[in-house]
């Protein structure tokens, strides 16, 4: 045991510290840690999961972003400033995503990428708002633009955009009118579904199956022969690249010869190798990118992209390469500034992109069309119809 | 009816994959009592190796699946070599430690084949038969045969041949095997090895019915787990007749729950558990306090 | 010393905040959240043994429940958080009844499951937000202090965090952590010595829930968003990881896991896969190398320098004398304490016993011997409870007690000690003795939380018995000590010692003589009879007939599970059967007093315990 003494000591030196310290600053935090300064390189932040379920996505995301951001430095930065592209893993995971929020508001980065998990985006929002970091994510969720954050951008559009446009093609140009709908109750599927189901009610049309399945499961039999019973002209798949393929290869294999549609996840290469190219033959879908083969433009950055990855683009790439994009440009305008002044160039930025016109309104959403491309030859072919 | 009797067919099939990874897990169970929770990375592991031998280096099918049988067995080996001090002391520790192992597979599956993954053109490309209605895929019975194959010979190895009793010899009574001369750590390490065979032939056969990637042996994993203890842990008659149980199950509850499915699937599963503990075919191993 | 580190640590935790950015203080936030689970999976699993998988699970029912009753039903916070806390720890009493029915490996993929099923449920229902999750929960309110300052929040984790750790050590030192770390060693031996092991279970499972559920709340309140992947089966064994790095039987060890790896992964966040191949090599090199974990290292390197240096300082340990018991006060010397009636027993068909009958009367020492096989340890597994019986009744002291619970029994007056030695291989010498001198109920937990202070006093009561009684049997030099480092005849005296400890009424001693020396066998004799001067009536199964002839009063010899003799010694000896069933196996004469490991034919004594365990 220590003696008394030396114990009271240490104790009453402990405390005087602590008062002095307290003294020093009366409530913790106030000084807020994050002022970016004028010169140096300008910190721009990509959020997206580089682990876990999700990481194919984070990983083509990345590439885009990167793409994007080296051209621009290449070109001399922002004002003679290069721009410092840091990757951050989320995850997939949305507290993981408020603690990188938290973190990249604390470390000065004046504008955050990504991430492509609308989940984590949803969020990481609020404190980006908070922190008045401008965010452009590729997640399409409808919830996003219903946040109507001054700070939070879609590189993309959202569900109900791309459900409009297939729905109109698939009813109004095709005059097919018994659909059945197959997606899953991840996000991404959630939000399909719901879009699609709102479509076509406006349609008047009633889907004739409606199954849900789990963003896990292997087979889908009952679901699909329930389907093929229905006896549908068209199936519309709602779920990621890889449970699409399986859905497609599986409704093949039951003898299902429906016409699939969806999303842009079946433009996709997993999706196209999952379901085996006879099986994707003729799948309709509903993208804002078709594929590196539409103009002058996407040819350029999907050269650009093989060049640099060795690898070739798809569309979550040419979406973040867009919103990347963006962000260059309205740092031009600001010089390199950030916060408000940063929003509001973004919102003001019109930008001839590979996924069209952006031009965003008061919800964040830039881009409000897609197209509609059609799988042949293991190809995503652009459809000029209507 | 088409509806049941076609759920039956994919419930069968998967059913069949689920099979030989619970057997994985029952032939190391039933020899040294150890539960080893990183036998779903290791089907993973398997199905890389095996698409990737049939696919990058263009061996035939069943060659790439053999390579990658050898490959999994050195790394059951090693799993097992790494645990052999804790072996017979805490049950718990040696499951905990192939946890650590399963969660090191996979992050060294995403080092080198990368997070995103492929998908495994199938070998069989014959259309599916057509009978009354109901579609059989041709690959699915190819799966089911080899399941049945695997089945049989593992019966007859642990029955007719010589290392096969020894090893039976220590799931019953390890002092009395050491007594009359049988090594019991090269009899555990076998098990293990043949466990991890198990584990890259359900892998390699797996592969062309879904997608490749680092994450897919998590559900293969604890649904092949649910399915040897479904059967009665420990038997392989059991396991067999828990995977086909389990992949029945599995799809039915897809079918009448939808989005609901795997709540109700696992449900099911902890009552059953709590009802018949031992599974249908009974605990096979004699518990080592 | 030890007495200052509480108060700096609450200085250095006042200060923290002060040192660091907005970023650091959120990641110090989430780690405290971490570090409340890992004392709840710490609970569940380090202390009491229950692998728990569904950890997760109540740290979501906690924050789905607050986030749902805020913003759907417009709860107030505080409301909605107590509310959130009940709902955890009424979830953790659903997951509490497999662990009746099954444990280990089984127990772990059944919570597994039904961590998987709510993940599925709050993906589906529409009430949780779906796959979404739910957003803008409200700031929790606090008289006017600003909460949504995680600064400030910080301060709330931080007291509550307090509270929660000094709980869980206070659970852990006293008698009912003692009881669940009994029963973690050996559920068997514990449920002997009376312990509840069905309401320990529910316990345990209860704690670890009610820590999930206040986890959840503080994360609810802190990042007032909602996901199911946040509650996903990857962040579970993130968990586990914790608890096993910092030391799953150390509270403190779980702690400094929980926030350890919370601030690693926090600083690898950008090199995930590599992190991920971290924790799972550093978690399989500690189950080899360091079982105990972080917590245990001290200990381990404090013993391996201690063995370089020659061992302890203090002189060496002896075992003492025996002191003998006075003589009983006579309570009722006639009367029969034990009756069993045509008992018979069958396992998958293999007949142990047949039609046994016996009486044991009050003051009596009663010698059960038979050849190995015999079905001697099946009858003793009867009588304590371990079986039931498939015919026949067993009486003690005129009341029914055929297929009561071993705890019951113990309850009622029974001891016993095995075989095979069943002592609790982590618990110390004296806290082997005090799990058994504890005769309190489980249902007396709700003092733990209403009057703390009556639990102390009661410990301290029980640590003076507790080593009086070990001066009786000469083990004071060895309470310090883990039962396996001492010798097999101080291991077998500190059985007796811990079934006297029960105070029992009738003593079933299993081969108590088996691995002792000729003295030890001799002082054996005379302990035996002291405890049957006490007052309590004792059967012994043995072998060595020599002990048996001399200390026994009635002698009933069993073959093939059946009685084929019954009366004093000299009697029975000379009976043709008897005479004939040893003949027949003749190992029996010569082997009799070295025949240590002899495995008397029912190793069901140690039938699947850890799995197919009834609920008792």
């Amino acid at each position: 045991m220590f003696p008394r003494k030396l114990h009271r000591t240490i104790t009453a030196a402990a405390a005087v510290t602590a008062l002095a310290t307290l003294a020093a600053c009366a409530a913790p935090g106030e000084s807020t840690g994050g002022t970016a300064d004028a010169t140096g390189p300008i910190k721009i932040a990509n959020v997206n999961a580089q682990s876990g379920q999700l990481s194919p996505l984070g990983k083509w995301e990345n590439k885009g972003v990167k793409l994007a951001i080296d051209a621009a430095n290449k070109a001399g930065g922002i004002n003679g400033r290069q721009i410092q592209l840091d990757l951050f893993d989320n995850q997939g995971d949305p507290t993981v995503g408020t603690n990188l929020a938290r973190k990249i508001a604390s470390e000065g980065y004046i504008a955050m990428l990504g991430t492509s998990e609308s989940a984590v985006t949803l969020a990481m929002a609020p404190i980006l708002k908070d922190a008045k970091i401008p965010n452009i994510t590729s997640g399409q969720s409808p919830k996003l633009a219903a946040l109507k954050s001054p700070f939070l951008f879609l590189n993309a559009p959202t569900s109900v955009t791309y459900d409009e446009t297939l729905a109109k093609y698939l009813v109004d140009t095709k005059g097919y009118k018994k659909i059945a709908l197959i997606t899953n109750n991840g996000t991404y599927g959630a939000g399909e579904r719901d879009a699609f189901l709102a479509s076509l009610k406006t349609r008047g049309i009633t889907p004739l199956g409606d199954e849900v399945v789990t963003p896990d499961q292997k087979d889908f039999s009952a679901s699909l022969t329930t389907i093929r019973q229905q006896e549908p002209e068209v199936l519309f798949i709602g779920a990621e690249e890889v449970e699409s393929g399986l859905i497609a290869k599986q409704a093949r294999e039951l003898g299902l010869k429906a016409v699939f549609a969806g999303g842009a996840p079946m433009g996709t290469e997993p999706y196209l190798t999952t379901a085996g190219q006879e099986n994707a033959e003729g799948s309709v879908v509903s993208s804002p990118y078709l594929s590196n083969d539409t103009d002058d433009a996407s040819r350029t950055f999907a050269a650009a992209y093989q060049t640099a990855f060795g690898e070739e683009a798809e569309v979550h790439g040419a979406k973040a390469y867009d919103g990347a994009r963006i962000l260059v440009e309205a740092l031009k305008q600001t010089g390199g500034e950030g916060g408000q002044k940063l929003a509001d160039a973004i919102r003001a930025t019109k930008l001839d992109g590979l996924l069209g016109d952006f031009a965003y309104d008061e919800s964040g959403v830039g881009i409000h069309a897609t197209q509609i491309g059609l799988v042949t030859s293991g190809k995503l072919v652009p459809q000029t119809a209507s | 009816m088409q509806v049941f009797l076609q759920t039956l067919i994919g419930g069968i099939s998967f059913g069949a994959v689920y099979a030989l990874v619970a057997m994985g897990f029952s032939i190391v169970y039933r020899t040294m009592g150890l539960v080893n929770f990183a036998h779903g990375s290791v089907v993973m592991i398997g199905a890389y190796a095996a698409s990737t031998f049939y696919m990058a280096s263009r061996l035939p099918f069943p060659v790439a699946i053999v390579v990658a049988i050898v490959v999994t067995g050195l790394i059951g080996l090693i799993i097992e070599r790494v645990l052999r001090p804790l072996e017979g002391r805490d049950f718990d520790l040696m499951l905990i430690g192939t946890i650590g192992f399963g969660t090191v597979l996979e992050a060294l599956a995403i080092l080198i084949w990368g997070a995103t993954g492929h998908a495994v053109p199938s070998p069989v490309t014959a259309a599916p038969l057509d009978v009354l209605g109901i579609k059989i895929r041709t690959y699915s019975l190819l799966v089911i045969a080899v399941a049945t194959v695997a089945t049989v010979l593992l019966a007859l190895f642990l029955q007719r041949t010589k290392k096969g009793a020894a090893m039976q010899a220590v799931a019953m009574d390890p002092q009395a095997a050491t007594a009359v001369g049988i090594h019991v750590g090269r009899s555990n390490a076998m098990a293990f090895a043949i466990g991890a065979g198990l584990a890259a032939l359900a892998g390699g056969l797996v592969g062309p019915m879904l997608y490749v990637s680092p994450v897919m042996g998590g559900s293969l994993g604890i649904k092949g787990f649910a399915a040897a203890i479904f059967g009665g842990f420990g038997s392989i008659p059991g396991a067999i007749v828990g995977g086909m149980a389990f992949g029945i199950l599995d799809s039915v509850a897809a079918g009448a729950f939808q989005g609901y499915s795997e709540l109700i699937v696992f449900l099911v599963f902890a009552v059953a558990v709590m009802i018949r503990p031992t599974g249908i075919f009974g605990e096979r191993t004699v518990n080592r306090a | 010393m030890k007495r200052l580190v509480v108060p700096l640590l609450a200085i250095a935790a006042w200060l923290l905040p002060y040192g660091l950015d907005p970023y650091a203080i959120h990641v110090v936030d989430v780690a405290i959240i971490f570090a409340l689970l890992g004392i709840g999976l710490g609970l569940v699993m380090g202390v009491a043994g229950q692998i728990n998988l569904a950890q997760v699970a109540f740290f979501g029912i906690g924050a789905y429940t607050c986030a749902i009753l805020t913003t759907r039903a417009g709860l107030g916070f505080w409301v909605a958080a107590a509310l959130a806390v009940l709902a955890a720890v009424a979830i953790g009493l659903v997951v509490s009844i497999p662990a009746l029915r099954v444990q280990s490996h089984y127990l772990g993929i059944v919570t597994l499951g039904l961590a998987l099923a709510f993940i599925n449920w709050t993906t589906n229902a529409a009430l949780a937000g779906k796959s979404e999750g739910i957003s803008d929960l409200p700031v929790p309110p606090l008289f006017g202090v600003d909460l949504s300052s995680e600064y400030l929040f910080y301060y709330v984790e931080i007291v509550v965090f307090a509270i929660a750790l000094a709980f869980a050590l206070f659970v852990v030192r006293s008698p009912l952590g003692r009881r669940m770390r009994a029963m973690r060693d050996d559920s068997l031996a514990a449920g002997a010595l009376g312990a509840e092991i069905p309401l320990l279970r529910i316990t345990a499972f209860v704690l670890s829930g009610l820590y999930g559920g206040v986890a959840g709340v503080l994360y609810a309140g802190l990042i007032r968003y909602i996901a199911p992947e946040t509650f996903s089966i990857a962040n579970m064994f993130l968990l586990l990881a914790m608890v096993i790095i910092g030391g799953r039987q150390s509270i403190v060890g779980c702690v400094i896991g929980a926030v350890a790896l919370s601030l690693i992964r926090e600083v690898l966040v950008d090199f995930s896969v590599y992190a991920q191949l971290g924790y799972g090599t550093v978690v399989v090199l500690m189950v080899v190398f360091a079982p105990t974990g972080l917590a245990g290292l001290p200990v381990r390197l404090r013993a391996r320098l201690r063995g370089r240096t020659g061992g302890d300082r203090r002189g060496p340990a002896e075992l003492r004398p025996f002191t003998p018991y006075g003589e009983a006060p006579s309570g009722d010397p006639t009367g029969v304490v034990l009756e069993i009636r045509a008992v018979g027993m069958r396992f998958k068909g293999l007949r142990a016993l047949d039609d046994v009958s016996l009486e044991v009367g009050a003051g009596e020492i009663r010698g059960v011997v038979g050849p190995n096989g015999s079905g001697k340890t099946t009858l003793f597994n009867i009588i304590s409870g371990f079986y039931t019986a498939s015919s026949g009744r067993v009486v003690l002291r005129g009341t029914d007690v055929t297929g009561a619970a071993p705890y019951r029994l113990a309850q009622l007056g029974v001891a016993r000690t095995f075989q095979n030695l069943r002592l609790f291989g982590d618990l110390t010498v004296r806290e082997n003795v005090l799990v058994a001198l504890d005769r309190t109920r489980t249902s007396w937990i709700w003092r733990y939380v209403a009057l703390p202070w009556t639990v102390v006093r009661q410990d301290r009561a029980l640590s003076a018995q507790a080593d009086e009684l070990l001066d009786r049997y000469g083990l004071t030099d060895f309470a310090g000590a883990r039962p396996q480092s001492l010798p097999y005849g101080i291991q077998r005296r500190i059985e007796i010692a811990r079934a006297m400890a029960m105070s029992p009424r009738l003593l079933l001693l299993d081969e108590p003589a088996a691995g002792l020396n000729g003295e030890e066998v001799r002082l054996l004799g005379e302990m035996v009879r002291s405890l049957r001067d006490s007052g309590v009536t004792v059967v012994i199964i043995e072998h060595n007939m020599g002990l048996v002839m001399s200390l026994c009063d009635q002698v009933t010899v069993l073959s093939s599970g059946r009685v084929i003799a019954d009366g004093p010694p000299a009697a029975v000896a000379v009976v043709p059967e008897v005479i004939e069933a040893y003949l027949g196996d003749s190992t029996y004469m010569s082997h009799e007093s070295q025949d240590t490991t002899s495995r008397d034919a029912t190793s069901q004594d140690t039938t699947s315990q850890d799995t197919t365990e009834a609920a008792r």
